[in-house]
């Protein structure tokens, strides 16, 4: 009898990406909210894309601030769109690599079978972040509130709970660390002190981010991937608001710290609060090729890792970017691209230092060598966070769509992405180019 | 108990006011103590500064320990930062800062002095010592470290070299008591040759505060047991059984708990009648009741039935249970001696002899509460004293029986502890007995518990046949 060939496994492929413009919190499109930018970015995908609505699956939504009253977004989306009743939807969250976690999730799905079509993606809207009543104050109103009728003595007794009432204002959101009370800034500066990353090294980084980032905008690069939205007061807004093409080592160099009193980061080093959503079209190989559509790239690998969030905050893709191109059978010299989210220029700039030094990788990764020096002509070709701006769960999604538009045109082959997350978290991805 | 002095040092206004007043009146550091669990970085962001005089053998062991406990390393060295230490520092995100010898920059607040003498070899080397800390002893923080690393003596084949060894353990004995008032500390650590592996858990130890209430102390740290592969820095006794006898209160209650923190399954042991307050323990730690009165003749022998049927053995012993019953010898009657010679030294015998055979597992640790006081000797202890004064005797000759077997032996002498039984000293008495100490305070409980806690861990196989002292290093005792 012959021997069976086996059967080549299922593979998911992106086939296209579109988001909104990314734009500064509180501006432009304070009037949308999470769900509201999502549905922009899917929206504009479908119609670009002539995506059947009746061949889609699901959907996979990243965010991180959730809407308490509407926390699977993704199918409020589904929902917004007017998609068929069956497309199914579920929202996640794994911090700043959400949207990355929606499309992995995606993408396993298709490749165990579940699903042929499915939109992935996240989005975040820092301005429509939710006040938070204390936890003390519904408490002590539970009895009034779910009790039935309430007396006069259950106010009373209500207003003696709350008291001393300075704890009782309604808490600002900010980022911090749940375990350590450690803002995110304040974790980048520590490990721009502790990694040996000085102040004119992170201003350089920062502006040749803008500077590619405007590049990318002013060639049209970006107009493959980014979508015009027209806010509720009828204001449209075509490109990412935040990118400075005219912005310099010393125009960076002037800004003062905001983390520590002789800190390095500088609001002009740093990601800022964004509002925005990006969405990525997946589908299995087989079903791409019959609705006629030509597969970008497709995931070799992905990797999570997480370390302790008291240590060094953000160094998670340092672990998880080697794991990455382990586990897909690659060293860095097989890599043609490199796509890191930049929380802060000092994170990125840490973690590249971590990538390429021996005693981190025998101390942290038990490999004898580090995977090497990243090439800076292969970093980040079109800016990243700091310049386009980083809404949370939408980062992820604009880091796959720009790489998988980027390795079809240019005819690379291979591309690493890093993310690293609130919480110690960190991703790491591989991502391939179809023929 | 609370300690008022030590309550009202924490005060600025009153130290400040004592010292104006020139009152002859100590004012006790409150000691740091540590909040939880087994941290991976005990030495989370503090500064260590280091230094070594000539030919110091453990500087490749203090690179590979101190970034990864979280330390910020300082070195005191002539020339540029050594590779080991430029290796950490990348993988650990903890760049060594180097200080010229005699330099101690004023923004540096160092919580560990650490010195390197395991090369001095005669007494003008000695000067080196000297010429270290000299400068920096002003640097060290409230509740800092001092850590002297040695040979020991007995391995040293000459003369002048055994002397230069042994002469470190006068000098952090001093030093203990200049800086006891900070609530800092000071040990002095002789390394066998071949032991530098066994070293760094025990650094860990002494340096964090976990250790806040042991100073004066020499350790010696040998090659007798072997170091188990794998050891973690968190709940390192997951998967373990240990047996704590005198479970129910004090001293043994806080080390049921601080074991079971680090992942114990905890046998609480104590005598018929006191099942309330052990029940509650056993509930604490979720762990297994044993009611036994350890001097029966029979007890030996039910220990080891139920901790074989229960667990398959036991991997470690803390023999805390004792008594006291004080009279001077003129007026003591026999049934005084016999018991507590019976509770403080023969059950501990008896049993070990039954656990030794088959129930405690290779790797197992042995620790024995002996006693400051006691060892000191005291009018109208003279019972109790030859019983806690003959563990130190036995624990030296048994670990050296079951070495062969991984298995560590060790005693722990408490010196003045907040407990029942010393709050029941007459008030001028317990007042006396807390500030001739070092650090000029009782200890607690807890104190006892995390060194107990520390030599049954799998890591503490450098230390065995020794009698380490919890005292805060307490004025009297031998």
């Amino acid at each position: 009898m012959a021997a069976r060939t086996p059967k080549a496994p299922r593979r998911a492929v992106i086939v296209a990406g579109a988001r909104t413009p990314f734009v500064k919190a509180f501006k432009e499109f304070l009037k949308l909210d999470t769900i509201a930018l999502g549905t922009a970015a899917v929206g504009a995908l479908l119609e670009r894309y002539a995506v059947p609505r009746e061949a889609i699956d699901g959907i996979v939504w990243g965010g991180v601030i959730l809407p308490s009253a509407a926390p699977n977004v993704g199918r409020e989306i589904a929902l917004d769109l007017k998609l068929p009743p069956s497309v199914e939807a579920m929202t996640v969250t794994r911090a700043c690599a959400s949207g990355l976690q929606a499309i992995t999730l995606a993408a396993a799905a298709i490749e165990r079978g579940e699903a042929d079509v499915m939109i992935a993606g996240g989005s975040d809207s820092t301005s429509n972040a939710e006040l938070k009543m204390p936890q003390k104050v519904v408490h002590a109103m539970a009895p009034i509130v779910m009790g039935g009728k309430a007396t006069a003595g259950d106010y009373l007794g209500a207003l003696g709970k709350l008291a001393p009432f300075t704890d009782i204002l309604p808490k600002a959101p900010k980022i911090a660390e749940r375990s350590t009370g450690e803002v995110m800034g304040e974790a980048a500066e520590k490990m721009a002190r502790r990694n040996e990353v000085g102040r004119a090294e992170q201003d350089a980084f920062a502006v040749r981010s803008h500077h590619r980032a405007a590049a990318a905008i002013a060639s049209g690069r970006f107009a493959d991937e980014v979508v015009p939205v027209t806010t509720p007061n009828g204001q449209r807004i075509f490109a990412d608001t935040m990118v400075r093409a005219d912005t310099s080592v010393e125009a960076l160099a002037r800004l003062r710290p905001v983390f520590a009193k002789n800190g390095t980061l500088t609001a002009g080093n740093s990601s800022p609060l964004t509002d925005g959503g990006a969405a990525v079209l997946l589908m299995s190989e087989e079903k791409a090729r019959s609705l006629g559509y030509t597969p970008l790239a497709a995931f070799r690998s992905w990797s999570y890792v997480g370390v302790d969030p008291a240590d060094q905050l953000l160094m998670g893709p340092a672990l998880a970017m080697p794991e990455a191109l382990e586990r897909a059978g690659l060293t860095l010299a097989d890599v043609d691209l490199v796509d890191m989210h930049e929380a802060f220029a000092a994170q990125v700039l840490s973690i590249l230092k971590m990538l390429e030094s021996d005693a981190f990788a025998r101390a942290r990764l038990g490999r004898e060598r580090a995977i090497g020096a990243v090439d800076p002509d292969k970093l980040n070709v079109h800016g990243g966070s700091v310049a386009i701006g980083h809404p949370f769960g939408a980062t992820g999604a604009r880091m796959v769509t720009t790489m998988a538009n980027e390795l079809h045109l240019t005819g690379k082959r291979i591309a690493l992405l890093g993310i690293c997350a609130a919480g110690g978290l960190g991703a790491g991805a591989v991502l391939e180019r179809i023929d | 108990m609370s300690d008022l002095l030590v309550e009202l040092s924490a005060n600025a206004l009153f130290r400040q006011a004592i010292k104006n007043l020139g009152l002859p009146l100590p004012t006790p550091q409150k000691l740091r103590r540590p909040k939880g669990d087994w941290v991976e970085r005990p030495l989370q962001d503090r500064a260590v500064i280091v230094g070594a005089g000539p030919n110091g053998a453990l500087d490749a062991t203090l690179a590979a320990t101190l970034p990864a406990a979280g330390a910020d390393p300082h070195l005191v060295t002539v020339g540029g930062a050594p590779a080991a230490w430029i290796e950490a520092g990348e993988a650990f995100g903890r760049p060594p800062r180097v200080h010229a010898p005699g330099e101690a920059p004023e923004d540096v607040r160092a919580h560990g002095l650490v010195f390197d003498a395991t090369g001095l070899a005669d007494a003008d080397d000695l000067r080196a010592l000297y010429d270290f800390f000299h400068p920096w002893l002003g640097r060290l923080a409230t509740n800092g470290r001092v850590i002297v690393l040695g040979r020991p003596p007995e391995t040293q084949t000459r003369a002048d070299a055994a002397g230069a060894q042994a002469a470190l353990g006068g000098f952090t004995r001093s030093v203990a008591k200049e800086i006891g008032r900070k609530g800092a500390t000071a040990h002095v650590i002789y390394v066998a040759p071949g032991a530098c592996d066994r070293l760094p858990p025990l650094l860990r130890f002494v340096l964090s505060d976990r250790a806040a209430f042991l100073t004066g102390q020499p350790w010696h740290v040998g090659t007798d047991a072997s170091l188990p592969p794998g050891t973690k820095p968190l709940r390192p006794l997951d998967g373990r059984t240990v047996m704590v006898t005198g479970a129910a209160r004090g001293i043994g209650a806080a080390t049921a708990r601080s074991l079971a923190r680090c992942g114990a399954h905890v046998v609480c042991l104590d005598r018929p009648g006191d099942e309330g307050p052990l029940s509650q323990v056993v509930r604490d730690v979720e762990g297994t009741m044993l009611s036994v009165d350890i001097t029966a003749a029979d007890a030996p022998q039910v220990i080891a039935d139920a901790l074989i049927g229960d667990f398959d053995g036991v991997d470690g012993v803390v023999h805390n249970a004792g008594i006291t019953r004080d009279k001077t010898l003129a007026r003591m009657s026999p049934e005084w001696w016999d018991q507590a010679v019976a509770v403080n030294l023969g059950a501990v015998m008896k049993i070990n002899a039954r656990l030794l055979d088959g129930v405690l597992a290779d790797q197992g640790r042995i620790v024995c509460l002996s006693s400051v006081a006691g060892i000191a000797g005291n009018a109208g202890q003279t019972n109790y004293a030859a019983s806690k004064a003959g563990l130190v005797g036995y624990v030296k000759a048994l670990a050296r029986a079951v070495a062969d077997r991984d298995i560590t032996v060790n005693a722990v002498a408490p010196g003045f502890i907040e407990t029942r039984l010393t709050a029941a000293m007459p008030a001028v008495t317990r007042e006396v007995a807390r500030r001739l100490s070092a650090l000029g305070q009782g200890g607690e409980p807890r104190d006892v518990a995390e060194l107990l806690t520390f030599l049954v861990t799998p890591q503490a196989a450098g230390i065995t046949g020794q009698v380490i002292r919890a005292c805060g290093g307490m004025f009297i005792g031998a």
